[in-house]
């Protein structure tokens, strides 16, 4: 039995504290830590009397979208950076370290490793690739045998885009801000869109590296000029024809710091244009006048968060891109997504 | 029948006296102690945002035990595309690309945008109206290369022990640094 009147021992007595010591300290965490959690739900509380509001820029008016979507498949491999339709209506994607062939349905017909990041892809009408990687462009045959491996212009050079027409390859090379012009051997034939005074051509402006080439069936190329905000049309050797595009976060305008930062180019003449930052993908027409929206930024949730989240995201890595097949589909590559749209004109 | 305990010797009130006497210098000597440590650790250090960390919540506007806050907006021109529609300097949805208060995006008109030649143009912030609002900063890391962005100037911070910021701050951006290398700086993009 315990002698209830027995007194209190040194032992027992630090005991005793020790253990209200504890109490104490569990007690004061608990009271930090709710003062914590108060201070982080009064910060939530707080609306920000300087923020910087687009929200009204993310939604598009549903009159001005003309397409629907008819079709998604999930990106082949991790990053993914150009869309190109070829032959047959084959999909050709540079994604990873490889350019991937797929059907029209997205299911995978072939890959070619490249060895190292694929940047850009083009595809000629004998079904001959041509893939950039940073610094060189090289070929392969239908099958995916390598045929050629061609030198790299130069130190600087980073492809983002390729065009291949009859007799000439175009590669864009952002790195450099100039289009090179290849024979189909890989040997450069000339240089476009450098900046040249006696030409009046004012120099391509490149932010970030997204310049992209398109060969229209006019026989001049397209390119867009992002610093600058429009599209510019160059004869195969190098003359400024003409040039169209306006700063502008409106719809009618491209967004932010440089855009477009892809194109695609519908049998009629008609632009198919790319945007980042706002990501939204809209048509042009051969005059450069906007007519309508194919998706807007509210269709691409993931693509948008690129550029609003904190820390170590780079909107350099975001955007879309474009490409349109023989029955005017339109065939959007989501850069963070990482997945495929095919959009088709509304009836 | 329970065994009886061992007899135990009792402790006198001269004992208990003592004793509480020293649990009481060691307990005042602890409390001393972690008082003076954070100081202590302290000395040396400064207040500043890790621009990686920052999301732009516009707390450093508003709290700073300052007038006018001792956060303000830096650039790195070097990170800088010299954009003729800069992100950080014009409202979303500008009427035009011109210096008009209409279509500036900061509530001070801190920001300068200076032509450099087409279409370049220099954007500088006038740090005696900047109040570390980081509108601009928004803009530009959305839209842009992210070459603006905000640090505590330290010829303006009072260095409290608890930053008044810090303690509001919604990224967890604020964190003392040595004095001797006050400021955490961009050098790449975003």
């Amino acid at each position: 039995m315990k002698n209830r009147n027995q007194s209190i021992t040194r032992r027992h007595f630090l005991k005793e504290t020790a253990g209200g010591a504890g109490i104490l300290a569990v007690g004061s965490g608990s009271f930090a830590a709710s003062m914590g959690l108060a201070r982080g739900a009064s910060v939530g509380k707080d609306p920000n009397p300087f923020a910087y509001d687009v929200e009204r820029l993310r939604k598009t008016d549903p009159k001005l979208i003309h397409y629907e979507q008819v079709g998604h498949f999930a990106g082949p491999s991790p990053d993914p950076r150009r869309i190109v339709i070829g032959p047959e209506d084959r999909v050709y994607i540079a994604a990873g370290n490889s350019v991937s062939v797929l059907d029209r349905e997205g299911a995978r017909v072939m890959d070619v490793g490249l060895g190292t990041g694929a940047r850009c892809v083009a595809v000629a009408g004998d079904g001959t690739i041509y893939a950039g990687v940073r610094d060189h462009v090289e070929v392969f045959d239908t099958k995916g045998k390598r045929l050629a491996t061609w030198d790299s212009p130069g130190k600087r050079t980073w492809f983002t885009g390729l065009a291949v027409g009859e007799n000439d390859v175009f590669a864009a090379d952002a790195g450099d801000r100039v289009v090179l012009r290849y024979d189909k051997s890989g040997k450069l034939a000339g240089r476009i869109g450098e900046k040249n005074k006696e030409r009046n051509i004012p120099g391509l402006i490149m932010p970030s590296p997204y310049l992209d080439v398109k060969l229209a069936r006019d026989g001049l190329l397209r390119v867009n000029n992002t610093g600058w905000h429009r599209v510019e049309a160059y004869t195969p050797s190098g003359d400024l024809e003409f040039s169209w595009g306006k700063p502008s976060n409106a719809i009618e305008g491209f967004c932010g710091c440089c855009n477009p930062v892809g194109l695609a180019l519908l049998p009629d003449g008609r632009y198919v244009t790319c945007e980042k930052g706002l990501p939204r993908v809209k048509v042009y027409s051969p005059e450069g006048v906007f007519e309508s929206v194919v998706a807007g930024t509210e269709s691409f949730v993931e693509n948008a968060k690129a550029t609003l989240v904190k820390g170590t995201e780079d909107c350099r890595l975001g955007g879309l891109d474009a490409a349109v097949d023989s029955q005017q589909r339109i065939y959007i590559l989501d850069l963070v997504a990482n997945d495929v749209r095919v959009m088709k004109h509304k009836a | 029948m329970s065994p009886e305990l061992p007899q135990q010797p009792s402790v006198t009130r001269r004992q208990f006296l003592r004793n509480g006497a020293r649990v009481a210098a060691l307990t005042g000597l602890g409390g001393l102690l972690g008082v003076m440590a954070p100081r202590s650790a302290a000395k040396g250090t400064v207040w500043q945002i890790d621009p990686q960390k920052c999301v732009r919540c516009g707390n450093c506007a508003t709290h700073c035990v300052l007038e006018q806050s001792a956060v303000k907006c830096v650039h790195a021109f070097a990170i800088c595309g010299y954009c003729q529609l800069c992100t950080g300097y014009f409202e979303p949805e500008p009427n035009d690309l011109n210096t008009g208060a209409e279509n500036c995006l900061c509530p001070t008109a801190a920001v300068k945008r200076t032509y450099v030649e087409d279409p370049y143009y220099e954007y500088t912030i006038d740090e005696r109206l900047c109040i570390g609002c980081a509108k601009c900063v928004e803009g530009c890391n959305r839209f842009g290369n992210g070459s603006l962005f905000l640090q505590v100037r330290h010829d303006r911070c009072v260095n409290c022990n608890e930053c008044a910021i810090s303690k509001v701050c919604a990224g967890d951006a604020f964190r003392r640094v040595p004095a001797d290398q006050p400021y955490l700086l961009k050098t790449t993009s975003h």
